[in-house]
């Protein structure tokens, strides 16, 4: 008897261990609600020396040391600590000169003259100058990291004067100033990096010793300076006190790397934090009711996308570009925007919403499935066909992409296509075969290296992403000369017109469906003002202020 | 033997309740197509996340499935992996450790020390592995499973061979000229299986337990296949609403402990030193 109850008690256990997640959370959610009245008292976390504002982000980082920031959040903290010479302003898809005075590019393009502003200064005290520019980008080039591929373009850099830089470009490069609003080239006190350590020597990728130094405190000349990273736990920012421009008032900064969005939700309604950033559809429904609690809902860059090998022997039918243009008309993106949660959308084609000459979202009525089954039936394939879709393990922003198989099979059921789901681990196999072009059909995302219009270019026939999908340049003589053009349009209005002949040549055509940018959900504590999405920083912690 | 199984149902409720859960979840999966008053897989994202109601009496989930339909279908899943693992395990087990035990020496060793192997890796894990490198369906979890579960077969079945071989009537059919084969299959195997019996009874809830894990984590087959670990999975984002995993979870809890009821009721009523107990 007595093993019997331990039987009982131990699958008990297990189913629990499965299910509590489901169950047991119920309870203590509507306890937080109750609390609401304490939510405004979440100045006990130091008030005494000023505004400090606490949040919660993601994880996924180990370094702070800018010369090797490439995940998702750093961004976050080293556009609060350090500045670039350009910067997006208010989400804007243009790049604005920050650190630079002004900028001029040559007739052939190939050369970046930027002229610095004077009055700046480091947190140590130092003057910026070009130096200080030269040493930040020569470093991040030779670190070797993963940002490093970011200086491609850069053939060489020379300093004619204090104030100062012109870049020499190996081709055209119309994203240029973007990159240069990317964390990884962010201008360094290079006085105190080489001191610690640092130095931008060709062999910089064995003989810089500055990351450790880097992981704790920052060198440059933003807002805030770090004064402790504990990796995977916290990080503290304070005010620079030497900071050359107008600061805002919030004094300290408290950033916990507490990725779990039903914690966050919790502690963001009991007041703890102040800003929560990594909340999900679910758990943003339970904050809806909550006072004080300001929710914000926008899609990011991140883009999920149906991919149709253009190669007959891995796509099979869906190779034909009739059956893709059926399969087009079949998905229901309103349906998937659901799926996805607010703030999604469904871009016009290969370039997302909320990128320079993006062209208005694709409409959800855009779905008829009565011209698909007709389209089908030009093909050939009059009562359908069964296809396998091969799906990763991986998630986009939260959103499971065998979630979005599961609505693309039950879109195209309406159209007698009969698509039989297989999974994958991506570190079994899935990725290989997708860097190969071997797949034949499958849902994936693509998350923006820097935040530039022409990281979508590798889409194009011919380039990276396109031959994935073995879609090669011949196959569209059209099509794949944009990608030469695109790269050399500096001039926004030439840009903006390439990109849109872009988008528009693939609104109908190509093997790729672009379904959903996923949404970025940030709730916050409405004693703050001034708080945003952005897509290259996360948030920009430089516009907050508190009420 | 059928009196005794009367007896038992009689005297132990443990194992009458066992049998009626069971049966019930068998007549379920079996009549899932009848009972379902929706579709398993087509999608209604109009009534997405209901809580339970009339119309779905276990709610709906994330693409508005009907989760009631989804856990009838899902017994079908679970059942067929809980039994078959457990007859392929123990088919396998019990040929490998009545070989080892019977024929003994240098054999016995390299066989017993290969079966310990595959015990040395935590089990989940090993799982886990063979599911990822051959891919997740509802073939190669199982696969994995059996892979996994026959060296506990076949180091009980070896134990008990040891101690039957020694037996006058092993030595009185070796003296009548049988083969070896002829009297590891007529005379040993019948002899020793009992034991593997009463462990795969009570087997099965554990591998339907397994089973649901390994889809739990997304090791079963793809989805929208409702499978009961699948559907708790489902759940762990939604947490404040407890019917999209919780259902499921509660099927898998009860199916395992009806099996286990069953197999501990089994064990008594076929195991003779415990029958007198009884």
């Amino acid at each position: 008897m007595k093993k019997k109850l331990l039987a009982v008690a131990l699958s008990f256990a297990m189913v629990l261990g499965l299910a509590a997640c489901g169950n047991s959370d119920s309870g203590s959610a509507t306890n937080n609600n109750g609390n609401n009245g304490t939510t405004a008292e979440s100045g006990d976390n130091g008030s005494a020396e000023g505004n400090t504002v606490v949040l919660a982000m993601g994880a996924g980082f180990s370094t702070l040391d800018p010369g090797y920031v490439y995940e998702k959040y750093p961004p976050l903290i080293v556009n609060a600590c350090y500045e670039n010479l350009f910067k997006f302003m208010d989400n804007e898809s243009a790049a604005e000169p920050w650190l630079a005075e002004s900028y001029e590019f040559s007739e052939d393009n190939l050369t970046l003259t930027v002229k610095l502003k004077e009055n700046v200064t480091f947190a140590s005290g130092n003057p910026m100058t070009s130096a200080d520019v030269l040493f930040s980008i020569n470093r991040c080039k030779n670190l070797q990291g993963n940002p490093s591929f970011i200086c491609d373009t850069i053939e060489s850099m020379e300093a004619p004067d204090d104030y100062t830089v012109v870049f020499h470009l190996t081709q055209p490069d119309s994203a240029i100033l973007s990159k240069l609003t990317y964390s990884s080239l962010a201008v360094l006190d290079s006085k105190v990096v080489k001191e610690n350590g640092g130095t931008d020597a060709a062999d910089a990728s064995t003989t810089d010793t500055a990351q450790a130094y880097l992981d704790t405190t920052s060198a440059g000349s933003g807002m805030y300076v770090m004064t402790s990273y504990k990796p995977d736990e916290e990080v503290v920012l304070e005010k620079n006190e030497n900071y050359w421009g107008e600061g805002t008032n919030v004094d300290k900064y408290i950033i916990r790397i507490q990725p779990d969005a039903n914690a966050q939700m919790m502690t963001l309604s009991t007041g703890d934090i102040d800003v929560a950033m990594n909340l999900t559809d679910d758990t943003m429904s339970e904050l809806k009711d909550t006072e004080n609690v300001e929710i914000l809902n926008s899609a990011s860059k991140t883009v999920g996308f149906v991919m149709m090998n253009m190669n007959e022997q891995y796509g099979g039918p869906v190779s034909d570009p009739k059956v893709q243009q059926a399969i087009r008309l079949a998905i229901d993106y309103a349906g998937v925007q659901t799926i996805c949660g607010e703030g999604t959308l469904t871009p016009y084609s290969l370039i997302q919403s909320g990128f320079m000459g993006s062209k208005d979202p694709r409409p959800t009525d855009y779905t008829d499935v009565e011209k698909a089954k007709e389209l089908l039936t030009d093909a050939g394939y009059p009562d359908g066909f069964d296809i396998d879709m091969t799906v990763s393990d991986l998630d986009m922003e939260g959103v499971l992409l065998t979630d979005l198989a599961q609505k693309i099979k039950d879109d195209l059921a309406q159209v007698n296509i009969n698509v039989n789901i297989v999974t994958q681990a991506w570190a079994a196999g899935y990725g290989d075969a997708y860097r190969d072009g071997t797949l034949g059909f499958t849902v994936m995302y693509w998350g923006t290296d820097y935040n530039d219009p022409n990281v979508q270019l590798e889409f194009l026939p011919g380039q990276s992403v396109g031959l994935r999908a073995g879609w090669t340049a011949e196959m569209d003589p059209e099509l794949a000369p944009l990608y030469q053009k695109a790269m050399e349009a500096t001039e926004d209005d030439a840009r903006i017109a390439v990109l849109e002949e872009i988008q528009d040549k693939t609104y109908e055509s190509g093997p790729f469906i672009m379904i959903a940018q996923a949404p970025a959900h940030i709730a916050y504590n409405t004693r703050l003002e001034g708080v945003a999405i952005s897509d290259p920083y996360a948030m920009d912690l430089t516009l907050i202020n508190v009420k | 033997m059928l009196r005794s199984l009367k007896k038992l149902l009689k005297s132990n409720y443990l194992f009458t309740f066992g049998c009626v859960i069971c049966l019930a979840w068998i007549i379920a999966a079996i009549l899932a197509p009848v009972i379902a008053p929706y579709d398993p897989i087509v999608q209604d994202l109009a009534v997405r996340l209901q809580p339970p109601s009339k119309a779905h009496i276990f709610g709906t989930n994330s693409f508005g499935q009907d989760i009631f339909s989804r856990v009838l279908y899902g017994g079908r899943y679970s059942l067929l992996a809980g039994c078959l693992t457990v007859i392929l395990a123990g088919a396998i087990g019990t040929f490998y450790g009545a070989i080892a035990g019977y024929v003994g020496g240098k054999v016995d060793n390299v066989m017993m020390r290969f079966s310990e192997m595959i015990l040395s890796f935590p089990s989940l894990i090993l799982a886990m592995i063979i599911n990822a490198v051959m891919g997740s369906n509802l073939f190669n979890t199982m696969f994995a499973l059996v892979i996994v579960a026959w060296p506990t077969y076949a180091r009980l079945m070896r134990s008990v061979v040891l101690s039957v071989k020694e037996n006058e009537y092993v030595a009185a059919a070796k003296v009548l000229g049988s083969s070896k084969l002829r009297v590891l299959v007529k005379e040993i195997i019948p002899n020793s299986v009992s034991s593997v019996l009463i462990m795969a009874t009570t087997d099965i809830g554990n591998q339907i337990l397994m089973f649901s894990t390994l889809s739990f984590l997304g090791l079963g087959s793809a989805p929208p296949t409702p499978e009961w670990g699948m559907m708790v999975s489902e759940g762990v984002d939604y947490f404040n609403k407890f019917w999209v995993s919780g259902f499921p979870g509660l099927a898998i809890f009860t199916m395992a402990v009806g099996a286990n009821f069953i197999g501990d009721g089994l064990r008594d009523l076929l195991d003779p030193k415990l029958r007198k107990n009884m």
